[in-house]
C-alpha cells in the first residue's frame, strides 16, 4: 500500500553565501565584532501539509526555486525535514538529474544492473525483466558503449526504462523527461498511463501545462516554498495561469502552441 | 545497529557490482592491468633492499625481501584506507543525492576495494618467503593460520576509520592534504625499512609501541617471518583499538547521516 503523508513539514538549508573567510577578514570582523561566520538560512519549504494515497498521480507545478524539487527530495527521504513529520510507505523510484546514479565509465548494460541493485533488485528478479528494459530504450547497440558517450536524451531513456520496469510502488520524476525526443515523451507518457493503471503513486514535476492532465489526477501548485493550492488538475492550472499571466493571452498562446506539437 | 547491518545486506548486490567495477577500472587502459597490483610492492622491495639494506646488521636480502614487502602492504592498506576514504562521500555524491541508501555502504566500497589489492600484496609475500627461504619456507605458511583474526580486525579497522575519514573531509577539507603529510612522517617512524630494534636503541620504543600499524605489524608479519605465534596482549591491544575505532564511526554515521547531504 503505497501512501505519502507529510504534516507540517519545513526544511530550512543553513549554508554559506560564498567561499571560506579569509585570515585576513577573520581577523578584521573579529576587531570589529562583527559576524564572523556567513551562513545563510534558506527555507526552502514551509508547514507542507501533504496526503497522497494509491492511484493519485499528483503534478507539481510552479515557478523556479518554488521549492519543487525540494519538495521531491524531502518525499523521498534525501533531506530530513527541519520540523514535521514525513511518513511514505511503499518502494521509492527516484528519477531526479538526469546524470545522477550512473557510474559514466561503464556499459549500458552494467548500467542497467547498477541500477537496478541501486533499487533493491537481486540477479534472479533482474534477469527477466533485462530485455525488456533493453527494448524500451530502444538504444540497441548503443548499450554496449559507455555511458559517458551517451546524450542527455539517451541517459533519459535508460533511465527511465530502468526505473518504471522494477515496479514501484511510489514514482518521483523531477523535469526530467522533457530530455526526450517526441517518440520518447509519447512512449513515456504512455507507460506512465499504464502504470496508473496498476494503481501506483506518482509525484511528477513538470513545466509542461497541457500534458498535465494526460499522466496526473492531482496537481499541487507551490509557491516560494509552500503549497498554495492543492486540487484537480483543471483548477490548480487554471489558478496557476491566471496568477503568472492574468490577461491571459500569452500563457494561452504558448499553451495552444505546446499543444498543437503533442497533438500532432 | 542490526537494522543498519540487514539494511547495507539487503543492497550487497549493489556494493558488491561497484567494488567489482571499480577493480575493472583501476586499470583500464593498461597494458599490465591488474600486473600492477603485483609490480608495485615488488619493485619498491627491490629498491629497499638495494639501498636500505644496510641499515641493520647480518643483512641478507633474502629474509630482508619479505620483511619490507609485508611491512609496505599493512602501511598501504592504512594509507588508503584513510586517503581514499576522505573521498568517500564526495566521490558517491550522485547516489547520496538521489537515493537514500545507508550511507556505510560507501565506506565499504572503498575498503573492499583496498582489501583486493591488499590481499595480492600479501599473497606476493607468501609466495617470496616460500621462494626465498627454502626449507623453512612452506612450514613458515602454518603460521598464516593465527594471523587470520588480524585480518578480519584489520579489515574492521580499516572500514571504521575510513568512515571517520569521510566525515572529517566533508566538515574540514584540509583533511586529505592533512592525511598525507601524516602518513609520509609516520612512514618513517613505523619500522617497516628498519627492525623495531632501532627504535628501542635510540630511546624511542614508545613511537612504536605506540603505533596501531605497529600491532598489526607484529600481528601479521612476525608470525610469518620468524615462526613464532602471535602475542595475546598484541592481539588485546589491537582488539580494543579496533573497538574503540568503530563505535567511534558507528557513533558518527548515527548523527550525521541525515546531515551530511547538506555539506556536501
Amino acid at each position: 500500500m503505497a501512501s505519502i503523508q507529510l504534516d507540517n513539514l519545513s526544511l530550512t538549508f543553513r549554508i554559506r553565501a560564498s567561499g571560506k573567510l579569509t585570515m585576513k577578514e577573520y581577523v578584521v570582523k573579529r576587531l570589529f565584532r562583527g559576524k564572523i561566520t556567513n551562513f545563510v538560512e534558506v527555507p526552502a519549504l514551509n508547514n507542507i501539509n501533504l496526503c497522497a494515497s494509491e492511484g493519485d498521480r499528483i503534478g507539481v507545478i510552479g515557478h523556479n526555486g518554488a521549492g519543487k524539487s525540494t519538495l521531491l527530495k524531502m518525499i523521498a527521504g534525501i533531506y530530513p525535514p527541519t520540523s514535521g513529520y514525513r511518513t511514505v510507505n511503499g518502494r521509492i523510484c527516484s528519477l531526479f538529474d538526469i546524470a545522477l546514479g550512473f557510474e559514466f565509465d561503464a556499459s549500458g548494460w552494467d548500467n542497467i544492473t547498477y541500477r537496478a541493485y541501486l533499487q533493491g533488485e537481486t540477479p534472479k528478479t533482474l534477469a527477466p525483466k533485462l530485455k525488456e528494459i533493453a527494448a524500451f530504450s530502444e538504444l540497441g547497440d548503443f548499450l554496449d558503449l559507455p555511458v559517458r558517450y551517451y546524450s542527455a536524451g539517451m541517459l533519459i531513456r535508460l533511465a527511465f526504462s530502468i526505473s518504471t520496469a522494477i515496479e514501484p510502488e511510489v514514482l518521483l520524476v523531477d523535469e526530467v523527461l522533457s530530455v526526450g525526443d517526441l517518440a520518447f515523451q509519447i512512449k513515456a507518457r504512455d507507460r506512465m498511463q499504464e502504470m496508473m493503471k496498476t494503481a501506483r503513486l506518482m509525484v511528477v514535476v513538470t513545466h509542461e501545462l497541457p500534458t498535465l492532465d494526460k499522466i496526473c489526477n492531482k496537481a499541487v501548485w507551490m509557491d516560494h516554498g509552500t503549497v498554495r493550492m492543492f486540487g484537480t488538475v483543471d483548477e490548480v492550472r487554471k489558478a496557476y495561469i491566471r496568477s503568472v499571466d492574468p490577461k491571459g493571452d500569452n500563457a494561452k498562446a504558448a499553451i495552444a502552441a505546446k499543444e498543437k506539437v503533442v497533438a500532432a | 545497529m542490526l537494522n543498519q547491518i540487514r539494511e547495507v545486506w539487503k543492497y550487497r548486490y549493489f556494493w558488491m557490482s561497484l567494488v567489482k567495477m571499480d577493480l575493472r577500472l583501476r586499470y583500464r587502459g593498461t597494458v599490465l592491468g591488474i600486473g600492477w597490483s603485483l609490480l608495485n610492492p615488488i619493485l619498491m622491495t627491490i629498491v629497499f633492499c638495494i639501498v636500505f639494506s644496510s641499515w641493520h646488521e647480518n643483512a641478507d636480502w633474502r629474509s630482508d625481501a619479505p620483511y619490507f614487502l609485508c611491512g609496505l602492504a599493512i602501511f598501504n592498506y592504512f594509507r588508503d584506507a584513510i586517503t581514499s576514504g576522505c573521498q568517500n562521500f564526495f566521490r558517491n555524491e550522485s547516489y547520496i543525492r538521489q537515493c537514500p541508501l545507508p550511507i556505510a555502504i560507501y565506506p565499504l566500497r572503498t575498503v573492499l576495494g583496498s582489501s583486493i589489492h591488499f590481499m595480492i600484496s600479501i599473497g606476493v609475500v607468501l609466495m617470496t618467503l616460500v621462494l626465498l627461504l627454502p626449507g623453512s619456507g612452506i612450514e613458515r605458511l602454518i603460521y598464516l593460520l593465527p594471523t587470520l583474526p588480524a585480518f578480519g580486525l584489520l579489515l574492521i579497522l580499516a572500514w571504521s576509520m575510513s568512515v571517520l575519514a569521510g566525515f572529517a573531509q566533508v566538515y574540514f577539507q584540509d583533511m586529505q592534504h592533512l592525511a598525507d603529510v601524516l602518513f609520509q612522517v609516520f612512514f618513517f617512524l613505523t619500522p617497516i625499512l628498519f627492525k623495531m630494534d632501532l627504535l628501542v636503541q635510540k630511546g624511542v620504543g614508545w613511537l612504536g609501541y605506540c603505533n596501531p600499524v605497529v600491532w598489526f605489524l607484529d600481528l601479521i608479519r612476525t608470525p610469518l617471518l620468524t615462526g613464532t605465534l602471535p602475542s595475546l596482549e598484541v592481539y588485546a591491544w589491537a582488539s580494543g583499538f579496533t573497538a574503540v575505532v568503530l563505535s567511534g564511526a558507528l557513533i558518527a554515521i548515527s548523527y550525521l547521516e541525515k546531515r551530511i547531504i547538506f555539506h556536501l
